[in-house]
């Protein structure tokens, strides 16, 4: 198929970009059992960056690539400003990049619209009020027991009659301070990029189990905060948790942080909470590995953009184009 | 720390797969592949952690209603033992899953998140009164130090 220059500019973007994705993807899921070991090591809330990072650092050092190799090579070395004949395996391969793009972006964007409209609804149904600690919060009276972090600009507490009903002032405190610790940690915005960020092939997330310990990680990192090292407060968390679970729940939207949004954990939270003593961050060297990475990215970064690099990826683009 | 009874990036795909299995089903159900017909103690004696009675009981319970143990009773106590064997249950849930996949009913984000927590409702009473029996035990163990 004959393309005109900057259409060709646009394939060799989508092309590089789901081949460096999907190579990335491929390492990352092979990592992924490792590194959800390693997070264990750690602090829940230093565990949740790790994840989230590796889950994320496929998209970014492929978007990487093409910004700083892709783009500029092209730019310099493509000389031929007319029209040109590219392959069609080339353009499958583009036209796989482009899809994985549209569909998280309608993944996210369908999420973000029935966040709103569950917000919107909320708004008429529900009503204000400052429970313990002043925090603002959306009572509603709906029959689904419901303690929710709910929305992404400006995140709501939403809370059920029924939970009210349910815990005692210690535990509703304890649930609250559960659900700010999430608003603090912009968890539901975190959980939009989740939504928004591609996966390793079409129509296939393929990082499901780095984004399931990801939330394991922030529940855990939003009960620690909510606690903050007292043995009471740990025991009303760890009530509260037990109770809104015997009170079931129903549908939710993707960009909430529910104070049991994941059955299956809350044997392991609670036996956390019931340790009465956060865990110790074992990775003291944290911050040093940081700066070493970042010294060595940006050698890396050094060699790449050397025009002799430059080149060689702009010939090894021709190649396969054609 | 957390890491015992961690599913497998493939364990996790599978358990989310058509009929979905906790860590620690797959962890009873890897017990009884390898050690054949089992009761309630067999399990505890063999699981890598520590675990309620209640708990175990009420896994092997669950696994036998989702049909992948058959029981039968000796005296008073029942004793599992899987359905299929291993190479089978797997070569089925393959099927299950490229099936899926194939029919786009892949779960998206959002329908993923929305099954997560449907499982909270599926919370037996055993496990909650046993969480319940523990948290009221450590509140007196704090008030008799106080």
């Amino acid at each position: 198929m004959i393309l005109a220059y900057d259409l060709r500019l646009v394939s060799v973007c989508l092309a590089f970009f789901f081949l460096a994705h999907t190579a990335l993807g491929l390492i990352v899921s092979w990592l992924a059992l490792r590194a959800v070991r390693l997070a264990a090591r750690l602090r829940p809330a230093s565990a949740a960056r790790l994840l989230l990072t590796l889950r994320f650092l496929p998209a970014g050092l492929a978007l990487f690539g093409v910004a700083v190799l892709c783009v500029p090579s092209y730019l310099k070395f493509e000389l031929d400003a007319g029209m040109e004949d590219v392959g069609l395996a080339w353009l499958a391969v583009a036209s796989l990049g482009l899809t994985i793009w549209v569909v998280s972006i309608a993944r996210g964007v369908t999420g973000a619209a029935r966040s709103l409209r569950y917000l919107r609804r909320q708004r008429h149904s529900g009503r204000e009020m400052r429970l313990s600690e002043g925090l603002p919060v959306w009572v509603i009276e709906a029959a689904t027991p419901l303690c929710a972090l709910s929305g992404v600009l400006h995140p709501r507490l939403v809370v059920s009659r029924c939970v009210l009903r349910a815990l005692s002032d210690e535990e509703l405190a304890a649930a609250l301070r559960h659900e700010r610790a999430h608003l603090d940690a912009r968890d539901n915005l975190k959980r939009l990029c989740l939504l928004m960020a591609p996966g390793v092939a079409p129509l296939h997330g393929g990082f499901a189990f780095l984004e399931h310990h990801w939330a394991r990680f922030a529940e855990f990192a939003a009960d620690d905060r909510a606690v903050a090292g007292d043995a009471e407060r740990s025991l009303s968390l760890a009530a509260a948790l037990v109770q809104v679970a015997r009170l079931g729940s129903g549908n939710w939207t993707a960009l909430e942080t529910r104070l049991c949004a994941d059955g299956r954990d809350l044997e392991e939270r609670v036996d956390r909470l019931l340790q009465l003593a956060p865990p110790v961050d074992r990775n003291r060297h944290g911050q040093a590995v940081w700066w070493c990475g970042a010294a060595v990215g940006a050698c890396l970064l050094a060699l790449l953009l050397r025009p002799a690099s430059l080149y060689a990826v702009h010939r090894a683009i021709e190649r396969l184009m054609h | 720390m957390y890491s015992k009874g961690l599913a497998s990036p493939m364990a996790f795909r599978k358990q989310h797969a058509a009929e979905p299995l906790g860590p620690l089903e797959i962890t009873v159900m890897e017990i009884l592949w390898a050690h054949g017909e089992s009761n309630v103690h067999d399990v505890m004696q063999r699981l890598d952690r520590p675990l309620a009675y209640t708990t175990v009981m009420t896994t092997l319970d669950r696994l036998f209603k989702k049909g992948l143990l058959d029981r039968r009773k000796s005296e008073r106590a029942f004793f599992y033992l899987p359905i299929l064997s291993r190479p089978k249950w797997e070569q089925k849930r393959a099927g299950e899953f490229v099936a899926g996949f194939l029919n786009g009913s892949e779960p998206s984000g959002e329908m993923l998140l929305s099954c997560l927590v449907d499982a909270v409702g599926s919370y037996d009473e055993a496990l909650l009164d046993e969480l319940e029996r523990k948290i009221r035990r450590k509140r007196r163990e704090l008030r008799s130090k106080a």
